[in-house]
């Protein structure tokens, strides 16, 4: 049995230990007694807020129940926001503003000044209470991408930026390649040195902790890495290395099933990305160096269920491959993080609870993980595939719905889709709405700021979370009987099934059976496209990109042969390749890079 | 019946957005369209190459990660410096695709761009109504490479209009003597066979790479084979997975079997015998996934037959039911990395024992980059006879 084999087991063993405490907690009265109290006293300490109308509330809300095996079936089953198996939030207050007066309570001393008032500045936010808007940005070349940086953080507390790359950095190509000119800063921005990222973060303080940096890159992420590495070591000194915070997603397993931006083996890749996490988890302990990811799953014409169950399991995989490198599951395990579609079919109302819970429980029981190593923790992204070019303003309205089902998800952080994403990279008016809407839904509404647990626990999201679960589960079966997350890779399993959804979901739009707004449902006959600002990188750009290419070759000519030998070496004789490929980066490009890996480890081969 | 219509599609360099393609092939297939498919993340020389080889009638693009105006320049100039414009260029970017952008791109040669929300069955049309006609080729003299590929089109359809049959069932078909001297002195032809799933594309594309490496002016011929039913279309998608056989010493030719049983198609001896006898140092012909009762290499033309299997054929009974294990001169075992190879081979070793012929095992690892195994099978096949 796989470890995949053992989470199930876990799952099912533990939902049958709440059936049975549930039960002991109504035969055992010591035991029930004990729940009560636990109960009460949780009540009685959970500090009250005013709403801006003077309403009071708790700051967490339970449900109405005082028998001792319903207090167990809740405590146990999902937990307070912040407990074990997490099902309502990783953490206590997730988004709720600081309290505005004194409290009476224990609950009320997180670290708030109560002197910070109304008219008082604000207290420092914590870790858990930072803003959690993330925007997804780049295009241009470096300095384009870090205007816009300062442009959208320019109002917030922190800096937390989230970097998109173009094709050809993608794909660990440089911007010299055959063919790849048109490509330059489309869609993202284009990185060849490390020079690029010097500029791409300029004027941010980077080892700051209100500073951190998100990278959605993965075919070519350790390298991309070592290049932020030796930018961060250029601009700031080798002491900045373990102050870095961020993230980088390099999932090289949702590549493999569904997003193709693959280039070299998949052990190969799977072999460099453990080199990169030893190193960031010794070395960078604020550092998230994986970002298990659904998304491009989900977007790829995955169902919710099969994006839950094959980023879950492929979370479990690569937890299972660094504890076999002999990484202990409390020091990895707090450093991985969960990135999720969301989209507005029904299963997104508990998708993220489902998969909290599983996380949670497979890696205390499965794993032995200690309580951070638990966590699930959540970047949510809207669903970009539910957006169309037809009638593009109502993209606002399923944005706007898709936030709702994430916050009331209890994501960790959100990034927003612009409504004119089906056309073109956004362009600064609708960034700025899709910005605003989370603003809208977290400060200006009363919904999520004042009490934990407001839109949890209704029976119809219970309803849905324990069929999700139950599904999850089953695919997890399915996976563990083809013999594993890399094995049922080798059969096709997971791009089969995201494939074969994929093209239901288009049978159903055809058809009528799934309704598409102002296209398959009340569709404007006479609509023409859309007149859409364009975000395009002109070509004068995209050849000063080439030019600095051809500098920095040039200048590094003999160096860049020697560290690339060194490289090479290093990979020859099995050793992590990390610590060298730092050095490697400050004289050769990504693609120079790429390609001597590749004549080492071979390309990787498609799959269709 | 008239032919099949073809087409070849594909995604541009550093796209790997292949979810809408896979999609629109899937409804032309069903729609009686052949899809020859390259997969994602192709270079415009590739596509273009692949394009007159398999003499399509069209090239279809699905970009969606921008710089598709050049990228689609790019392929329409290609076409039209070779003289192959007769091959017609279309494609879509989903809403990545403006009226502006479209209106460049056709101004550059582009047939046709499908917006977002184009209903698929309108794409079908487009192609049956655009691409199924008579077909114009242009004035310019073709290449050695267009009169081949121009050639293999002719043979295959001449089949599938009905004009020419089989004369006999592939195994009671022997070549006329003297046949083989009408080739190039030194081609050698090699089949390749096996069931579905043992990883036939992956290997001959790694042996290609030994070829093309070894001997620098090697020209290499690829004839690949997937199933099709009569009157439907067929996804031909081995250059997909093959990332060494898109070089410009290759030749690769795609073919549906057309409702022929037993791996090949009607047309393949014909096409085969075309290709021996053309300018080539290897020919390879790869089946579609076959059964146990399969023995596709009848016609006399091939100098060597290799039979690929993976370790899990099942018990040691189905062993003696494979045909091709009397067959074959090479039994390749591939995926020998998994548990139960070790197994297999000694079994299969042993069925071939009764055979009382030189017959050769090789175990092989074809995904693993610099397999020593793929390396003794490229020994073994050039070996003089």
């Amino acid at each position: 049995m796989s470890k995949l084999g053992r989470v199930v087991e876990a799952v099912e063993n533990y939902n049958q230990f709440v059936l049975d405490e549930v039960k002991r907690a109504r035969s055992d009265k010591a035991f029930g007694k004990k729940l009560l109290d636990r109960w009460n006293e949780v009540k009685a300490n959970t500090p009250i807020g005013t709403a801006p109308t003077g309403l009071k509330l708790p700051r967490l809300a339970l449900p109405e129940i005082d028998e001792a095996g319903e207090i167990a079936r809740y405590l146990l089953g999902e937990g307070l926001p912040g407990e074990f198996p997490f099902t309502n939030g990783a953490y206590r207050e997730m988004y709720l503003e600081p309290l505005r007066e004194p409290e009476e309570g224990s609950y009320g001393k997180n670290g708030r000044n109560g002197k910070n008032g109304k008219n008082g500045t604000k207290p420092a936010p914590k870790a858990e209470q930072e803003e959690p808007t993330r925007l997804f940005s780049g295009f241009g070349l470096a300095e384009d991408t870090n205007e816009r940086f300062h442009y959208l953080t320019g109002h917030q507390r922190s800096a937390r930026l989230s970097t998109a790359f173009d094709g050809p950095t993608l794909y660990g190509i440089d911007s010299d390649a055959e063919g790849v000119f048109g490509k330059i800063g489309e869609g993202g921005l284009a990185i060849d040195t490390y020079e690029d990222m010097v500029r791409l973060y300029d004027g941010f303080d980077m080892g700051s902790p209100s500073f951190s940096a998100s990278m959605t890159i993965s075919g070519p992420a350790p390298i991309i890495m070592a290049m932020y590495i030796a930018a961060a070591k250029k601009r700031f000194g080798p002491s900045v290395i373990p102050k870095l915070r961020g993230t980088i997603q390099a999932d090289i397993f949702k590549e493999v099933q569904a997003q193709n931006e693959t280039i070299f083996p998949t052990e190969a890749s799977l072999r460099f990305l453990c080199d990169m996490i030893e190193f960031t988890t010794r070395e960078m302990p604020r550092w998230y160096p994986v970002s298990i990811s659904g998304y491009h799953i989900g977007e790829a014409g995955a169902t919710p269920v099969q994006q839950a169950a094959y980023t879950l399991s492929n979370g479990f995989a690569y937890a299972e491959l660094l504890s076999k490198r002999g990484i202990s599951v409390d020091q990895f395990g707090p450093r991985l993080s969960f990135f999720l579609d969301c989209g507005l079919d029904v299963e997104y109302i508990a998708l993220a609870r489902a998969s909290r819970r599983i996380w949670a429980i497979g890696m205390r029981d499965a794993f032995g993980a200690g309580p951070k190593g638990q966590m699930f923790k959540l970047h949510t992204q809207t669903s970009g595939r539910s957006l169309v070019a037809a009638e593009f303003k109502n993209n606002l309205t399923r944005t706007a719905a898709e936030l709702m089902l994430a916050y009331m998800n209890g994501t960790n952080s959100c990034h927003s889709n612009s409504a004119d994403e089906p056309f073109t990279t956004p362009s600064e008016e609708w960034i700025r709405l899709a910005a605003h809407g989370q603003a809208i839904l977290l400060d200006e509404s009363g919904i999520f700021k004042h009490t934990m647990n407001m839109l949890t626990g209704s029976p119809g999201m219970k309803a849905v979370e324990r069929a999700v679960e139950a599904a999850i589960l089953e695919e997890f079966r399915q996976i563990e009987e083809l013999g594993g997350v890399l094995s049922a890779i080798e059969h096709r399993y997971q791009r089969s099934q995201i494939q074969n959804a994929a093209h239901r979901y288009e049978q159903q739009i055809y058809d009528g059976t799934r309704p598409i707004i102002a296209l398959n449902k009340y569709a404007n006959a006479k609509e023409e496209m859309p007149e859409v600002e364009m975000v395009r990188t002109p070509r004068a750009k995209k050849q000063l990109q080439v030019d600095r290419l051809a500098k920095f070759k040039k200048k590094n000519a003999e160096k860049a042969q020697r560290a690339l030998d060194k490289l090479s070496d290093v990979v020859e004789r099995g050793e992590n390749f990390f610590p060298t490929l730092i050095e490697t980066v400050e004289v050769c490009s990504l693609g120079q890079i790429t390609g001597r890996l590749q004549e080492i480890v071979g390309h990787f081969r498609p799959m269709v | 019946m008239a032919a099949p219509i073809r087409v070849l599609t594909a995604v541009p360099i550093c796209d790997g957005h292949d979810s809408a393609i896979n999609t629109i092939n899937l409804e032309f297939i069903r729609h009686g369209i052949e899809v020859v498919y390259m997969g994602y993340h192709r270079y415009a020389t590739d596509m273009v190459r692949a394009a007159i080889q398999e003499d399509v009638r069209a090239l279809g693009i699905s970009s969606y990660n921008g710089g598709h105006v050049e990228f689609f320049s790019e392929v329409a100039a290609l076409l039209k410096k070779q003289g192959a414009d007769y091959i017609k260029l279309f494609g879509g970017g989903g809403g990545t695709i403006t009226t502006v952008d479209a209106a460049a791109m056709r101004r550059k040669g582009v047939d046709k761009i499908f917006f977002a929300g184009t209903p698929l069955s309108e794409m079908v049309d487009y192609v049956h109504q655009h691409y199924g006609g008579a077909r114009k080729r242009g004035g310019k003299a073709p290449t050695a490479e267009m009169k081949l590929a121009r050639k293999l089109t002719e043979i295959e359809d001449s089949y599938a209009g009905g004009k020419r049959k089989r004369p006999m069932p592939n195994a009671q078909r022997r070549m006329p003597k003297g046949k083989k001297s009408g080739r190039k002195s030194g081609t050698r032809v090699f089949g390749f066979t096996g069931p579905g799933g043992a990883g036939k594309t992956t290997l001959i594309d790694e042996l290609v790479l030994r070829l093309l490496n070894r001997e620098p002016k090697v020209r290499i011929a690829i004839l690949s084979h997937d199933p099709s039913v009569v009157g439907l279309g067929a996804l031909l998608g081995d250059r997909a997975t093959m990332i060494n056989s898109q070089d410009e010493r290759v030749f690769m030719r795609s073919m549906a079997t057309r409702g022929q049983a037993g791996g090949l198609s009607p047309a393949t001896e014909d096409c085969l015998q075309l290709l021996a006898h053309s300018d080539f140092d290897y020919v390879i012909i790869e089946t579609v996934g076959t059964g146990q009762e399969a023995m596709p290499f009848q016609m006399g033309l091939v100098d060597k037959t290799v039979l690929v299997m993976n370790p899990d054929y099942g018990s040691r009974l189905q062993l003696q039911k494979i045909v091709m294990l009397d067959l074959a001169d090479i039994v390749v075992v591939n995926k020998s990395d998994q548990e139960r190879a070790r197994t297999a081979i000694s079994e299969i070793e042993r069925r071939l024992d009764q055979n009382k012929r030189s017959q050769t095992t090789v175990s092989t690892v074809a995904n693993r980059h610099r397999d020593a195994g793929v390396d003794e099978l490229c020994d073994l096949l050039l070996e003089k006879r």
